[in-house]
């Protein structure tokens, strides 16, 4: 007894941080209904911020134009509590500046879009964190934590820290002001007026703009004083551990169903104090085997919960949070995809010219033409006369061409946001390694491997997705992302090697084996996309009521889906294991998984171009930019431009990216001069038809009396 | 022995009550094979309820729906789900189309046929084995011919969310006639369309029933479109048929007259 005891400070102390993290979540949500995924980031640049000030920084200031020359040096260095105001001031102008410029022009986008947007802004104040900061870890030293590390008492031999006690005070003391603010307060009240209902709100003079604004600040305010405690809480850190930390915040609010305080709070302490009692027992029998195990089950049971429906969960979401992404991710598109995709451009062509047999040949031609350069190109690739450092990058390029691919077949086609394609790739690689290791087969069997291992892993990811949609479904398949992250991810790194026979071991000979291997997947993509197959996807993501009413069976259509996405990535991850010797959590992790989601949204998710593109603007480019560099000036700008490309391309139409389709479309039907009056015309060709004495060549079967 | 003038579909004393609001009290008719019967009635009648009976989206307190597509086996309809009524040969519209939105139409057309491309799994689809690439052609000519019998040939590249309500109707009633039912159901095909193209509609809806070979039952609000197409009218009011026989017989009946088309008509 005595020994469970000892395992609660510290699962109430991390529990409360996981606590602070939903609240702040609630808080935003409640107000302005949107889903911040970009919370932990905040959490973070703050900690990070804060720690600069509190550990002090050389900033030198130069202006010399002309005859005006003003050159600053100042030390700056203040104290951990003389810095905690400045740190809050800093939190708040931020929550500002990013309500003001990001989220505001928002404000009548669907959830679906709202979560890009947010996951964008998430990876940018990452990549900002880590340019302006530097990437090394961030350390808390003794002199610089919240509260001494001094014991306070002690329960069962095991001493807790005064930082722990006060992180645990601050936080209670920071919810009990929350929840006063929220009780007792005009604004507090206009909050759960506009929670309630937004329309009926605004209508009786509360002002949506201000409340966004209220809540923006105090609510980032909330995630620097988490972010700070849970910084020091962990003496080292780096941006992408306070990510994953805050990911269990997130989990937390949605218990609560982003709206509940209380059910927020509890779901926080209890997550993280059961994960101390599993560290902690799992921690004497093997360490090793229990590798992941707290995430596992916290996780796990978050997505339980979740696939479960509870009516609190359901009650307060917005009407469309629970509506597919059908109306924002899974109809983006980028039109320069359109465009280079064969046969989409093909598509364009028809819908353009009016169809006669030369323009059919002529557009098959062009279809043909360019997949004819392109396999041409990529077959001659290696004799081209490259600097050496290329070879790496573009054997990694074709990997991240089969991540981008297994987002189109769930996201574009299948209509089901995923965050957990990361997670395949690591259960690829694991499958790869236990096939060579474990059961000692030799070169192709590994991939097999790791293709097979996906299957139930895919299934299982698919089931919640069977009763959960949207928001639910992107923090379910996060919450898996995760866990898989903890729980395989060190298993089956490169430590454990996976050798390839001895053929295999230049870049060269990998290219021509990952292309072969990437060129069947597209086929197989293609195939499934001009097949029954694929129409039953799509079917699925424009409607599964309609789907069912015509004999489309969405559990088993959605299971196919997931499979298949799952195992491309899988895939990616058997190549990743050749290439690298074993997954690393660089392409793994759940941040990899946004990374690309957002990727692959900026170029194209519907047709399989879309990856073409994107592996060469999002994976080429940058890795190339990494190779000619040298390892320690590692530079973050790529991520940082795919997130403000990933804000942009969604600005374009908040609406949710659909209309870039329909611009392309009434660009090229504008160009045929067709005029377009709809149903007068389909009703005359209709009654032309029906006429005996028309001009009935297109009458299948004429109408009798 | 079997007759095969016999009805396609026996309506039997079908109850159903919503609460305390009976839906149907008790409707029964026969429906003659081959032709097209109206069912008219006011608001409230029962007529939707009696079509969701009949496709399987509501299931009736009491009574029994019998199909004779093939009149020497009858299936009674009430037990059976509704993705299985669709596989029996019961196809039907809605008051609101309702369809794949992001789709090229053509690709809607082909897509609402899932059903009847029994050699198109998953492996035959990708590696195109085993007969899937004649599913695949049968869907695609079906579609066509389809899209031209409804006059939409011309638009069969556009998303369906690019069409208006009138052709967004067409193109659903494509699809229900792709899907090839041999009982045809139509919940007011002319709602949320124009006059002009109402006028339209009765040719057109003659051509897809002789297409199909197949019985319709059409429920419609506009009087001279259902009367001047069914052979056979069923006037319902409070969830009871209260007149059935050819249009001239039912316009003049006094129920009906009172109940629906108001004294004064």
């Amino acid at each position: 007894m005595t020994e469970l005891l000892s395992t609660l400070p510290g699962g109430l102390v991390a529990g409360a941080v996981y606590a602070l993290l939903a609240m702040g979540l609630v808080l935003i949500y409640k107000a302005t209904r949107v889903p911040n995924f970009a919370y932990g980031a905040m959490a973070t640049f703050i900690a990070f911020f804060h720690y600069q000030l509190v550990g002090g920084k050389q900033y030198a200031f130069h202006f010399n134009v002309l005859f005006l020359h003003v050159n600053l040096h100042k030390y700056v260095q203040l104290p951990f509590w003389g810095a905690f105001p400045v740190s809050l001031a800093f939190a708040g102008l931020l929550g500002f500046l990013i309500e003001r410029f990001i989220i505001r022009p928002f404000a009548k986008a669907p959830t679906v879009t709202m979560i890009l947007v947010t996951l964008a802004l998430g990876l940018g104040l990452s990549a900002l964190a880590q340019q302006w900061f530097g990437a090394n870890d961030l350390i808390v030293s003794n002199q610089h934590a919240i509260f001494p590390r001094t014991p306070a008492f002690s329960i069962g031999g095991v001493n807790t820290s005064w930082e722990r006690l006060g992180v645990i005070v601050i936080i209670l003391l920071l919810a009990a002001a929350i929840y006063t603010f929220f009780r007792f307060t005009a604004t507090g009240l206009a909050i759960r007026a506009s929670a309630t209902d937004r329309d009926v709100a605004s209508l009786l003079g509360v002002s949506a703009k201000q409340l966004s604004i209220v809540s923006w600040v105090s609510g980032s305010m909330v995630a620097g004083v988490a972010g700070i405690a849970l910084a020091s809480l962990l003496v080292s850190s780096n941006p992408s551990i306070l990510l994953l930390l805050s990911i269990k915040g997130f989990a937390a609010a949605i218990v609560g169903g982003l709206v509940s305080f209380p059910i927020a709070v509890l779901a926080g302490f209890g997550i993280g104090i059961v994960e101390e009692i599993v560290r902690h027992y799992g921690g004497q029998i093997d360490a090793k085997l229990f590798t992941g195990a707290p995430e596992v089950v916290t996780l796990g049971a978050v997505i339980v919960v979740l696939a479960m429906r509870p009516k609190w969960i359901f009650r307060g979401i917005r009407d469309d949070d629970d509506g597919g992404v059908t109306a924002g991710a899974g109809s983006s598109e980028f039109f320069l995809a359109r465009l280079i995709d064969p046969v989409e451009a093909y598509r364009l062509l028809r819908a353009a010219v009016p169809s006669n047999a030369t323009v059919t040949r002529a557009g098959r031609g062009v279809k043909f033409g360019v997949l004819a350069v392109l396999a041409v190109v990529a077959a001659i690739f290696p004799l081209l006369p490259l600097p050496g450092f290329w070879t790496l990058p573009v054997n990694l390029t074709l990997i991240y061409l089969l991540v981008m691919l297994s987002y189109v077949v769930v996201v574009g086609w299948l209509g089901q946001i995923s965050l957990a394609q990361g997670a395949f790739v690591a259960v690829g690689g694991a499958g790869a390694a236990i096939t060579a290791n474990t059961f000692h087969l030799p070169f192709p069997f590994p991939i097999i491997g790791g293709v097979l291992l996906s299957i139930p892993i895919s299934i299982l990811v698919g089931l919640p997705a069977l009763r959960l949609r949207g928001l639910h479904l992107a923090v379910a398949t996060m919450a898996f992302g995760l866990a898989a992250e903890r729980a395989i991810v060190p298993r089956f790194d490169a430590s454990t090697y996976v050798r390839p026979p001895h053929w295999l071991a230049s870049d060269t000979a990998r290219y021509y084996v990952f292309l072969v291997l990437t060129a069947i997947a597209f086929a197989v993509a293609w195939r499934i996309s001009r097949t029954r197959v694929g129409r039953s996807f799509f079917a699925i993501r424009d409607s599964e009521i309609v789907a069912a009413a015509y004999g489309i069976r969405p559990v088993r259509v959605k299971l196919t889906g997931f499979v298949v996405s799952g195992a491309i990535a899988a895939l990616a991850g058997t190549m990743i294991t050749y290439q690298l010797g074993g997954v690393s959590s660089g392409y793994a992790s759940v941040t990899f998984s946004i990374l690309w989601l957002g990727n692959s949204v900026v170029a194209g998710l519907l047709v399989i171009g879309g990856p073409v593109i994107g592996a060469l603007l999002f994976g080429l480019l940058p890795e190339l930019t990494k190779g000619s560099v040298s390892a320690s000036s590692i530079s973050f700008i790529p991520e940082l431009i795919a997130a403000l490309l990933l804000i942009l391309i969604v600005a374009v139409n908040p609406e949710g990216l659909a209309s870039m389709s329909r611009f392309v479309r009434s660009r090229a039907t504008a160009h045929a001069g067709s005029d377009d009056d709809g149903d007068i015309d389909a009703i005359e060709a209709a009654t032309a038809a029906a006429t005996p004495d028309a001009d009935d060549h297109e009458l299948v079967v004429a109408g009798s009396d | 022995m079997t007759d095969p003038t016999d009805p396609i579909l026996r309506i039997d004393n079908v109850q159903l009550a919503f609460g305390g609001v009976r839906a149907l009290n008790g409707v029964t008719f026969d429906v003659p094979r081959g032709e097209i019967v109206g069912v008219i009635g006011p608001n409230g009648a029962g007529k939707t309820t009696l079509f969701d009976c009949i496709s399987g989206f509501r299931k009736p307190d009491n009574g029994q729906i019998t199909l004779s597509i093939d009149p020497a086996h009858p299936v009674e309809l009430t037990r059976r789900a509704a993705h299985e009524r669709t596989e029996l040969g019961v196809g039907r519209t809605f008051q609101n189309a309702r369809l794949f939105k992001s789709m090229p139409i053509r690709d809607v057309l082909r897509t609402v046929q899932h059903d009847s491309m029994r050699r198109s799994g998953f492996f035959r689809s990708v590696f195109g084995v085993g007969g899937s690439r004649q599913d695949e052609a049968e869907a695609a000519t079906r579609a066509d011919e389809v899209l031209e019998l409804v006059g939409l040939a011309a638009h069969a590249d556009k998303p369906a969310k690019e069409l208006s309500t009138g052709m967004l109707r067409l193109c659903e009633l494509a699809a229900v006639v792709a899907v090839r039912p041999k009982l045809l159901l139509l919940d007011e095909p002319s709602s949320g369309i124009a006059q002009r193209e109402t006028e339209a509609l009765a040719p057109l809806l003659r051509r897809l029933t002789s297409y199909l070979d197949a019985t319709v039952l059409l429920i419609e609000h506009d009087m001279p479109l259902i009367m001047g197409i069914s052979s056979t009218i069923v006037a319902m009011a409070s969830g009871a048929v209260v007149a059935m026989g050819s249009p001239a017989e039912v316009r003049e009946h006094p129920e009906v007259l009172s109940s629906y088309l108001g004294a004064s008509a």
